[in-house]
C-alpha cells in the first residue's frame, strides 16, 4: 500500500463537460496555484491505495466498480462522465508515477471487457458513451528524450484503448511550472 | 551465471507471466554452456506488492541477469512493479555489467501493444545503469495457461516458445537482442471469440447476467 489518496469534488455541477484530473501531487489544490477552467474533480493521493490485483472482479464480479473498496473504486465511473482526463504526474521511465498509474490500473472498469478491433488493432470495447479527451502535463528534472518519447506513445496508446483523442502532452522540470498555464 | 526470474504479476498464482518464466528456464537449463562459469544458477523471485524488501534487492545485485515478466496494464507495466523499480533504481548498484530482459504479455491480440511497456524497463536500465538485453512482447496473453506446450515448433504457442528460445540463446550467452514481437499462432477471431465466451461464463458464476457485462455505474 502506497500512502497516498481520495477524491475530492470541486465545482462539479454534474455537467458533460466536467474535467476528471488524476494528480500524485499531496494537497494539489492548496500547493499549486493552478488556473483550471470550468466542472472539475480532482482524485490525489490521500490515505491509502492499493494496487490492483488483476481479479478482473471490475468486470465480471460487481462490473463498472473495482471490488476493492479504499476510495478508489469508482474511478471507472468517474471516467465515465468526465469530457477531459488530466493527468499530471512524476514521469517515471516515461511512465506516469506509481500512485497515477495504481489508479488508471483499478479504473479499466471504464471500458467494457469485450473487443473490438480500432485502427486495425484488438481493442476493448467502450463501456461509456463519452468521448475523452487526454491530456498529460508530466514533471521531473531529468526527463530523458527516450522517456518523453515513451511517455506520448502511452498517452496514444491509452486514448486509443479509452477510444479518445490525445489534446495535450506537456513536460516540466517542475510541478510549479504548471501555474504558467490553465487547464 | 546467475539470473533472476522476476515475476512481476500481482497474481500469487496461475499467472501468464509465471508461465512464461517456466518456459523460459526450461529452455535456458536445457542448453549446454560451454565455460562452467556461464552455467545457469536460477534464482525466482515473485513482486507482486508495491515494495521489495533490502535482501532482496542485495540478491538481485549479484546477479548476472535480471529478467522481468509481467502483465500490460494500461499500456505500460502494473503500478506496484513500477514502485519497486523506483525502489531499486534508488539502491546503490555497483555492478554495471548486468543485463536486464523483460516479457511483457498483454491480453490485446497483437504483442506490438507491448512495446511502450518495454520502453518503460529499457528507460529504468538506462536511469539505473544496467545494461538492456532485450525484451518479449507477447500478445494473447489471456489464452496462454490454457495452451498445451507441443513438440518443438508447432502448436498455438510456437511463435512465443521460439521467442522465449531465442531469448535463452541471449541470456546463456550474457549478450543482447532486439525486443521482439509475437502473438499466438491461433486466429484472432476465435481468440477474441473465447475470450468473450470466458467473460460471459465468469460473469454467470458470479451471480450475475450477460447484460451486467455492460453496466453503467453512477460513481
Amino acid at each position: 500500500m502506497l500512502s497516498s489518496h481520495i477524491c475530492v469534488n470541486l465545482r462539479y455541477g454534474g455537467n458533460k463537460t466536467m474535467k476528471l484530473i488524476i494528480t500524485d501531487i499531496k494537497d494539489f489544490n492548496t500547493s499549486l496555484r493552478l488556473s483550471i477552467k470550468g466542472d472539475y474533480q480532482v482524485i490525489m493521493p490521500h490515505g491509502n491505495i492499493h494496487h490492483c490485483i488483476g481479479c478482473f472482479g471490475c468486470w465480471v464480479k460487481t462490473p463498472g466498480t473495482c471490488v476493492i473498496h479504499d476510495g478508489y473504486e469508482t474511478t471507472g465511473a468517474r471516467m465515465g462522465r468526465c469530457s477531459e482526463l488530466i493527468l499530471i504526474s512524476k514521469c517515471c521511465y516515461g511512465s506516469v508515477s506509481p500512485f497515477v498509474k495504481m489508479v488508471q490500473d483499478r479504473a479499466i472498469s471504464y471500458i467494457h471487457p469485450d473487443f473490438v478491433l480500432r485502427k486495425g488493432e484488438m481493442h476493448h470495447k467502450r463501456r461509456y458513451q463519452n468521448v475523452i479527451s487526454l491530456s498529460a502535463y508530466f514533471y521531473g528534472d531529468n526527463i530523458t528524450q527516450a522517456e518523453k518519447q515513451t511517455a506520448r506513445a502511452i498517452i496514444a496508446a491509452n486514448a486509443d484503448n479509452y477510444d479518445g483523442l490525445v489534446k495535450n502532452i506537456c513536460f516540466y522540470k517542475t510541478a510549479k511550472e504548471l501555474e504558467n498555464i490553465t487547464l | 551465471m546467475k539470473i533472476a526470474l522476476i515475476n512481476g504479476s500481482p497474481k500469487t498464482n496461475r499467472s501468464a507471466s509465471g508461465t512464461l518464466l517456466a518456459d523460459l528456464q526450461k529452455y535456458i537449463t536445457g542448453i549446454n554452456t560451454a565455460p562452467e562459469s556461464l552455467k545457469p544458477e536460477i534464482a525466482e523471485y515473485s513482486c507482486n506488492i508495491p515494495a521489495i524488501s533490502d535482501k532482496i534487492i542485495v540478491e538481485l545485485q549479484n546477479t548476472a541477469v535480471l529478467v522481468f515478466a509481467c502483465p500490460l496494464y494500461v499500456d505500460g507495466i502494473p503500478a506496484h512493479l513500477l514502485s519497486c523499480l523506483m525502489q531499486l533504481e534508488s539502491a546503490n548498484w555497483k555492478n554495471h555489467s548486468i543485463h536486464v530482459h523483460g516479457i511483457v504479455n498483454c491480453g490485446f491480440y497483437e504483442g506490438i501493444q507491448a512495446e511502450p511497456a518495454l520502453c518503460v524497463l529499457q528507460n529504468w536500465c538506462a536511469k539505473t545503469g544496467l545494461i538492456w538485453g532485450g525484451g518479449i512482447g507477447v500478445g494473447g496473453g489471456g489464452a496462454l495457461m490454457q495452451m498445451p506446450t507441443m513438440e518443438n515448433g508447432h502448436g498455438p504457442k510456437a511463435p512465443v516458445e521460439k521467442a522465449l528460445r531465442a531469448m535463452a540463446d541471449t541470456i546463456c550467452a550474457h549478450g543482447t537482442q532486439e525486443n521482439q514481437y509475437v502473438s499466438i499462432a491461433f486466429p484472432r477471431f476465435l481468440y477474441r471469440m473465447a475470450a468473450q465466451m470466458g467473460w460471459r461464463q465468469m460473469v454467470k458464476a458470479n451471480g450475475g447476467k450477460t447484460k451486467d457485462l455492460g453496466r453503467q455505474n453512477g460513481g
